[in-house]
């Protein structure tokens, strides 16, 4: 049996708690804890995970103002866990500072991963990586190249784990 | 490694191992807790946890973290004097495997012990024996009344393949490659491991104390949920140990 007691704008309650409900708070408490995070990785939004780019068959490309901002990652088919040669290439106006690449995982966070890139003539960049292998499963990667005071452009891709 | 001056010389004056990177990584550490490792280490926390019935979770989970910390800062160490995250990846891609499995397994025994069903008694807690009988054998672990046990777990599951963990350990190549000399190198890389590990533990430390409510551990049938859940976990570990 169940009372009530009001206090002002208060109501505390007191007497036994019923059994399910206390089941049902712990079952969703360890069914956020056990399984929440193993699934949450799959459930990602599906404007986060449009693949843009197909970096196995060669250069992607993106327009970004009035510049076209070119990658190419090799040795192709792109791997996880090897290293990788990220070059990019900008046609336009050149930018005052070197561009470097953001790699990371559009379903979780995964630490900041940088490329720096250097360059090898008017306009291309090269720099080495490696994209780490997720045991989720996942294997969206995106390259977010960050080009100084001009912007970023976004290549989302699959690897190959 | 050849890439340092030769004839190689300790100059504690003027190397420097305060690195803004020891920063960068304590934060990635502590936002990814939050999301990837409750995740990943998640079931593991909570199987400690609800296998220490009637104890504190503080000293078993705090024994889990230094372990896991530990790892880390070895592997972070191994990654900094080698300047290669491939080259040491690859070598430690087949234990990294086998912790994913035999964790899956350690989570199904303490799942199978807590649920009493069959007589494992408990491994790693206190004398809990929900079913009665318990064999000779594990009745000897289950009387191991310490929370010791928990620190080479911790160790083992250090080990246990993780994105973040490898980003960690990018960085931690990668500063080795840029250091002066070997020891220079070993500690930055274990410096960026150590401050990674510890910004995880609050994310741990909060699994942890959610699962160690005793209003939770003292109901038998929600115990053996629990117990269930667990054992379902581990053959998910194992399973993806196996496919990793």
């Amino acid at each position: 049996m169940k009372q009530l007691i009001t206090t002002g704008s208060r109501q505390k309650k007191t007497g036994t708690t019923p059994a399910f409900k206390s089941a049902f708070s712990f079952l969703i408490l360890i069914g956020i804890l056990v399984f929440g995070g193993q699934i949450s990785p799959h459930l990602v939004l599906a404007g986060d995970t449009m693949i843009n780019c197909d970096a196995h068959k060669g250069v992607c490309s993106q327009s970004l103002g009035d510049t076209t901002v070119s990658l190419e990652i090799s040795p192709r088919p792109v791997k996880a866990m090897q290293d990788l040669v990220f070059k990019v290439s900008i046609e336009g106006a050149a930018p005052t500072n070197h561009p470097h690449i953001d790699l990371g995982m559009p379903a979780m966070k995964m630490g900041p991963n940088q490329v720096a890139l250097k360059p090898t003539g008017p306009g291309t960049y090269e720099g080495t990586g490696v994209i780490v292998r997720c045991p989720s499963g996942k294997r969206t990667w995106f390259a977010d190249v960050i080009i100084p005071e001009s912007g970023e452009v976004k290549f989302i891709f699959d690897v190959i784990y | 490694m050849s890439s340092y001056p030769n004839p190689v010389r300790l100059n504690l004056s003027s190397m420097s191992f305060i690195d803004p990177l020891y920063a960068v990584f304590l934060t990635t550490g502590f936002a990814v807790g939050f999301g990837h490792c409750i995740g990943m280490c998640g079931p593991l926390v909570v199987s400690l946890s609800l296998n220490f019935k009637d104890k504190h979770f503080f000293i078993p989970h705090l024994l889990y973290n230094c372990g896991r910390i530990v790892t880390y800062s070895i592997l972070g160490g191994v990654m900094g004097i080698t300047g290669s995250f491939t080259l040491v990846a690859s070598r430690i891609a087949g234990l990294q495997k086998g912790a994913m499995i035999l964790a899956g397994i350690l989570i199904i025994i303490m799942g199978l012990a807590m649920s009493g069903w069959i007589p494992l008694g408990k491994l790693f807690g206190d004398s809990y024996h929900p079913g009665g009988f318990v064999s000779k054998g594990f009745r000897r672990l289950s009387q191991v009344n310490s929370p010791a046990g928990y620190f080479p777990i911790g160790l083992l599951l250090g080990l246990l393949p993780c994105g973040p963990v490898y980003t960690a350990l990018l960085a931690a190549a990668g500063v080795g490659m840029k250091a002066g000399d070997p020891f220079e190198a070993i500690i930055k890389g274990m410096g960026v491991m150590i401050c990674f590990g510890l910004g995880t533990v609050p994310a741990l430390f909060l699994v942890a104390k959610l699962a160690d409510m005793g209003w939770l551990k003292k109901r038998e049938v929600i115990y053996r949920i629990g117990a269930i859940l667990m054992i379902a976990v581990g053959f998910y570990f194992v399973i993806k140990g196996i496919r990793y």
